[in-house]
């Protein structure tokens, strides 16, 4: 009887390389066509968005007079309730930065695939 | 030095590198077109249509492509589904194309007797045992890869090369080993 790994050897040599005979060029033709305008455009206009978005809630906020208001009020809390709500905020901002982080690296997550 | 699949999609990604693409499809047309060829039983024109739309469906979603997985493991997925929703389209298998079969190059390190008897035992197998063995002993991916690639359960897809590579074994029996 045939052992599994000279069976799997024998499909391996047995599957042709297909030569590509213009199949690239028929998938390239039929591809959507790129975006035209560059990246650094789109980064200016979501930048002026940016701007005018938060000049308008300057405006419409009577500017700015609730977060004047705000920051006197935050004052007056003692200085161990602030610091509490500091350490809390990094806390949570820390921890979704390091999840995000491993999701957008390989590296990270082979890292975290690893026996010893 | 080569880039690597990662450095190609990163440049897709970030460019819109219609060049990188191709490259991407270069390296990738074979084993995909292979794939599609012993699903629809070497029909060629067939497979060629279905590897067509799996390169245009991976350039439309590479967005989706997380990199969890490799490349060519993400694309026999995609080729798969199109396989998949042309047969149900069409309701019917084709049959098997002797003439095709053998206007393939023929490897040096095969007899070619024993490549045509095995390509045609191959072809003879059940379609869910076929891709089976396509996929984790001619390219090689790993039980869990194939598993995700088909969307059924590990077992079951260990069962299936495990029947697959039996039938051809007997099949072969005559030729003994190499």
């Amino acid at each position: 009887m045939i052992e599994d790994e000279t069976l799997d050897r024998q499909l391996r040599e047995a599957a042709p390389y297909i030569d590509d005979d213009g199949f690239t060029a028929r998938v390239m033709a039929k591809l959507p066509a790129a975006r035209r305008e560059p990246r650094w455009l789109r980064a200016m206009v979501l930048l002026g968005l940016t701007v005018l978005g938060s000049g308008l809630a300057y405006l419409l906020s009577g500017g700015g007079r609730f977060v004047r208001e705000g920051m006197v009020q935050l004052a007056n809390f003692p200085v161990w309730l602030l610091l509490v709500f500091a350490f809390g905020c990094g806390l949570v901002v820390g921890a979704f930065a390091v999840i995000f982080a491993i999701r957008k690296t390989p590296e990270a997550r082979d890292l975290a695939r690893l026996r010893f | 030095m080569e880039l690597t699949d990662a450095d190609l999609i990163a440049r897709v990604l970030g460019d819109d590198d219609q060049h990188a693409f191709g490259e991407l499809v270069r390296r990738h047309q074979s084993s995909v077109r292979g794939l599609l060829r012993q699903l629809t039983r070497t029909d060629m024109a067939l497979a060629d249509d279905l590897g067509q739309e799996t390169f245009l469906r991976a350039y439309k979603n590479i967005r989706s492509f997380r990199g969890e997985a490799r490349f060519s493991t993400w694309l026999y997925r995609i080729a798969y589904n199109c396989f998949r929703e042309d047969a149900r389209r069409r309701k019917e298998l084709v049959g098997v194309d002797e003439e095709q079969l053998q206007a393939e190059h023929d490897p040096q390190t095969v007899d070619p007797g024993l490549r045509h008897d095995l390509m045609h035992a191959l072809s003879l197998l059940p379609l869910h045992e076929r891709t089976a063995v396509v996929l984790c002993c001619q390219n090689g991916l790993s039980h869990d890869e194939a598993a995700r690639v088909l969307d059924i359960p590990l077992g079951t897809v260990k069962t299936n090369v495990l029947r697959g590579r039996e039938k051809l074994k007997r099949t072969l029996a005559a030729w003994g080993p190499n």
